[in-house]
């Protein structure tokens, strides 16, 4: 199990004006499955191909249970990195490609022939062996490619966004096979994604990069709950902010005084509530009354426009509550204090 | 109009051109190596030609100097053209102009290059005025024979001049396409540089090397100007010989000379089978 | 690039790129120094004296350079524009549609580009003289299509196998005839092709030298063939201006062309008969 610190990692490519990540510090704890996650471009897998060496840091650290790496090859590091593609090795078999590994380690090769059948059985393919990798689906090649890295034993393992190209309904099980063996073998493992849901269902813990800059370290659920600040809670799909005061536990705005629930921040802020977390019909405090705008059946939800004076709300609600509603209605509605937070 | 009668209007006039001046050129040589060309009164087959080049010790030397002059160039050009391809890839200054000056070369016609050839390596060349500069040699005949020589020197090194920047292109253009990502992969599963090249890079490469092999070896096996240019008399390469018996003042060795143009012809074609039967078997996997 | 690179593994790839250059230029140099020199004879280093003498003999009327340059190029155009005219449709057949025997199609087009000249035009020579076409120039821009069309019909296929026959449905569904849809619609869209397979196909015929030797027998006289005269007869100052004048094309079609040489295009097989 190794503990991985990434301290005040930069990368500057030459000729960029601006770096590619900025000063990115990251403690894992041993074993814990992390995602750094951000839109294209915003320095993730820059930072995963400097953990594995294939690129070098422009300043800052990578230590493994307090041991600088960056002086170590890519191939000496104990780190192996799986590419969104798979990037299966076309000319070989897929046991070739499991084996690969071992096979550079110069390992005997009844013992690889044992170990990579070992291997198969783990991510349940047990009988591709002998096949090309082009004659296996998307899912399978995921697999081989997981079975590749994890066969030679790796302390850290890479993730590039492994569940993105995957269906729907493989990428739940891929999910638990991820997991599984992550947690038997106690791999500390660091994933990159675009997809906030992908890293939500995914991860321990996640770290949010946007522009280079690491905004948020968390455990998943806090993310929606209590976003640092607003473009983190707008890539959580965040959409009500209301500028405005927040003095000794009720928020002053456009909207009348909220009560807010303890321990919320003081000061002039936004408040910023989950469209899912509106209620229609009156509740327990914070009873409004608002005009329709839009009614938007999606199916297992319905969004609701909603404007109370001039301020404009999101909702998300279940299609059974709202039915009957119209555009030009007045309904009441309410926001429950503990699904309220303020951003300073 | 159909489908079928548009692709064969598209290519007949193609197909007529290939058809009618090369293989009808093929098969009249394959006939004439026969003897047999009843136009001219020659209706009785016979294989007095191939038993004439097949009995000729000239033939036998003049076709190990052909496959020397081919195996070796080939050989080494692939090899050069792989380590410069390698250092072309990474960016560095001065790439831009090496870059042109291997395309270049690339449109320098060999005859150009075989001068060229001729005027640096050839006893009273440039190389020749060095080594007498520096009084390694006193005498143009001291310096060591490279051009007309039996083992084919001169010729080797304009092939390989020419050749290197040919194979190169393509083996760049080749891993640009592959990006370093597979090499990456290698590296990150514990191969070391040299491991990752011999067996990442060079199978996925290997491929674009072959191919393009296959048409310099059939090229340098077939070339005239070069070999009659830079070449020894005794024995001179295939294609030489070939051209020597078709134009010889005695009309009785021009069933020779087409049955030496059949025998290279069936050489490039192996060639071109090694070449599909490899085109294939990528296109399966 | 993967990890760094020490200063060992730097002052390595600089020395073999010095290497490399000077290999590359290096049996061009000569040549010119050739072409200006007089008495140029050994041990010398360089020159004793400069002269343009070779260049003016060379650019006079009575040398026969100039005029084996303009049959040159007159040849070597005639041939590509034959070339397009009949490599385009047959691009188009192998580009756009899927038929029954089309990999054999494939294959005899593509067995002009390896079998070596010298195994097929000694045949040619026997049929052309019944033809009368031996000794002719017509002769010559024949058999030099054998090298060029297959390129030339290779660079289309590629091109076709990236174009949208929609566009011409759309031109026609427009209200534009046959002949117009091919002015306005499909042309344009091809001409980059059509423009790169002719630069080659003119540069695959300017270097051919043993057809044009056969089939022209000594009559049809090009710059190679004079080159080649030159070069064996020990007149080494004539022998590098014609060089340099025999270079020429290629250099300008190369500033023309660079950047569509990236080796991904299938012209560039068409190097490996220049």
């Amino acid at each position: 199990m190794t503990h991985v610190s990434i301290q005040e990692l930069t990368k500057v490519y030459p000729g960029a004006d601006t770096p590619a990540l900025d000063r990115l510090s990251l403690e894992i704890a041993s074993g814990e499955l992390t995602a750094l996650l951000g839109p294209s471009g915003c320095g993730k897998t820059t930072t995963m191909k400097m953990i594995a060496g294939l690129l070098e840091p422009t300043s800052g650290d990578v230590r493994f249970d307090d041991r600088s790496i960056l002086r170590d090859k890519p191939e000496h590091r104990g780190v192996v990195m799986v590419f969104q593609n798979y990037l299966l090795f076309p000319y070989m078999s897929v046991a070739d490609n499991v084996g690969f590994g071992l096979k550079m380690r110069k390992t005997d090769p009844t013992e690889i022939k044992r170990r990579v059948s070992e291997m198969l059985d783990l991510v349940k393919l047990p009988d591709v062996g002998d096949r090309r990798p082009s004659a296996l689906s998307g899912g399978q090649q995921q697999r081989i490619a997981l079975a590749r890295a994890l066969i030679v034993q790796p302390e850290v393992l890479l993730l590039d966004e492994p569940l993105s190209n995957l269906d729907a309904h493989l990428r739940f099980e891929m999910r638990d096979l991820i997991r599984s063996l992550q947690q038997e073998m106690g791999i500390t493992t660091i994933f990159v994604t675009h997809d906030q849901e992908e890293a939500v269902v995914l991860a321990d813990r996640v770290a949010l990069i946007l522009d280079g800059q690491m905004k948020q370290y968390d455990r998943a659920d806090a993310f929606y709950k209590r976003p640092v600040d607003e473009a983190t809670a707008r890539f959580f799909g965040g959409h009500n902010f209301i500028p405005g005061k927040s003095v000794g536990g009720t928020f002053d705005g456009p909207l009348g005084q909220l009560t807010l629930a303890d321990g919320a921040v003081e000061g002039a802020g936004k408040l910023t509530f989950r469209p899912e977390n509106v209620r229609v019909g009156q509740g327990d405090g914070n009873n409004l009354s608002a005009r329709v705008a839009d009614v938007i059946y999606l199916g297992t939800q319905t969004r609701l426009k909603l404007r109370v004076g001039e301020t404009e709300i999101d909702a998300v609600v279940n299609p059974n509550e709202v039915e009957g509603f119209k555009p030009g209605d007045i309904v009441p509605i309410h926001l429950p204090p503990q699904t309220l937070w303020v951003i300073s | 109009m159909s489908d079928r009668l548009k692709i064969i209007l598209l290519l007949l006039p193609a197909m007529s051109v290939i058809v009618l001046l090369f293989f009808g050129g093929l098969l009249i040589g394959l006939m004439r190596s026969f003897n047999y060309m009843p136009v001219i009164g020659l209706t009785e087959p016979n294989l007095q030609a191939y038993i004439n080049v097949f009995t000729d010790e000239e033939f036998y030397w003049s076709f190990l100097l052909s496959f020397h002059i081919s195996f070796t160039s080939t050989l080494i050009s692939c090899i050069l053209a792989v380590g410069a391809a390698l250092l072309l890839r990474r960016a560095f200054i001065g790439r831009a102009v090496i870059n042109f000056l291997f395309q270049l070369n690339l449109t320098v016609p060999h005859l150009v290059g075989a001068i060229g050839i001729l005027y640096l390596f050839s006893q009273s060349g440039v190389f020749a005025r060095l080594a007498a500069e520096v009084d390694l040699i006193q005498r143009p005949a001291d310096f060591p024979a490279m051009v007309f020589d039996p083992f084919a020197i001169g010729i080797i090194l304009q092939y390989v001049w020419k050749e290197v920047p040919f194979i190169g292109v393509i083996v760049l253009a080749n891993m640009q396409a592959l990006g370093e990502n597979y090499e990456s992969v290698a590296r990150s599963l514990g191969a070391s540089k040299w491991q990752t090249f011999r067996h990442v890079l060079l199978p996925l490469i290997f491929p674009g090397i072959l191919s393009a092999s296959v048409i310099v070896f059939a090229f340098t096996f077939g070339a005239y100007e070069i070999p009659a240019l830079l070449g020894a008399n005794y024995p001179a390469a295939l294609p030489v010989l070939a051209y020597r018996s078709y134009t010889d003042v005695d009309l009785a060795a021009r069933p020779e000379a087409m049955a030496l143009a059949i025998i290279i012809a069936i050489l490039s074609a192996v060639m071109i089978f090694i070449y599909i039967r490899y085109s294939r078997k990528r296109v399966r996997s | 690039m993967i990890g760094q690179d020490g200063l060992w593994t730097k002052t390595f790839r600089y020395i073999t790129c010095l290497l490399l250059v000077t290999w590359l230029v290096l049996p061009l140099i000569p040549l010119a120094i050739w072409s200006v020199a007089r008495g140029w004879f050994f041990p010398d280093i360089l020159p004793r004296m400069w002269t343009l003498d070779a260049w003016r003999y060379a650019l006079s009327d009575t040398s026969g350079v100039l005029d084996a340059l303009w049959l040159t190029i007159g040849i070597s155009l005639a041939a590509t524009v034959l070339s397009i005219l009949v490599g385009v449709p047959a691009g188009r057949a192998l580009g756009m549609y899927k038929f029954k025997g089309k990999e054999v199609i494939e294959l005899m087009i593509l067995a002009p580009t390896i079998v070596p000249g010298i195994a097929v035009v000694l045949g040619v020579h026997t049929v052309f003289i019944y033809l009368g076409l031996t000794n002719t120039v017509h002769g010559v821009i024949l058999v030099h299509l054998i090298p060029t069309l297959p390129y030339m019909t290779l660079v289309m296929a590629g091109i076709f196998s990236n174009y949208d026959p929609a566009f011409e449905a759309q031109a026609r569904s427009l209200g534009a005839s046959p002949l117009k849809t091919f002015w306005y619609v499909t042309l344009p869209a091809i001409m980059p092709g059509i423009i790169v397979g002719g630069l080659f196909a003119f540069l695959v015929s300017w270097s051919q030298y043993i057809l044009t030797l056969l089939v022209g027998g000594g009559r049809v006289v090009t710059l190679p063939l004079l080159l080649f005269n030159f070069a064996t007869s020990g007149r080494n100052d004539i022998t590098g201006a014609i060089g340099m004048i025999y270079i020429l094309p290629g250099i300008l079609i190369l500033t023309l062309t660079a950047k569509q040489l990236s080796g991904r295009s299938g012209a560039v097989g068409g190097f490996g008969r220049i």
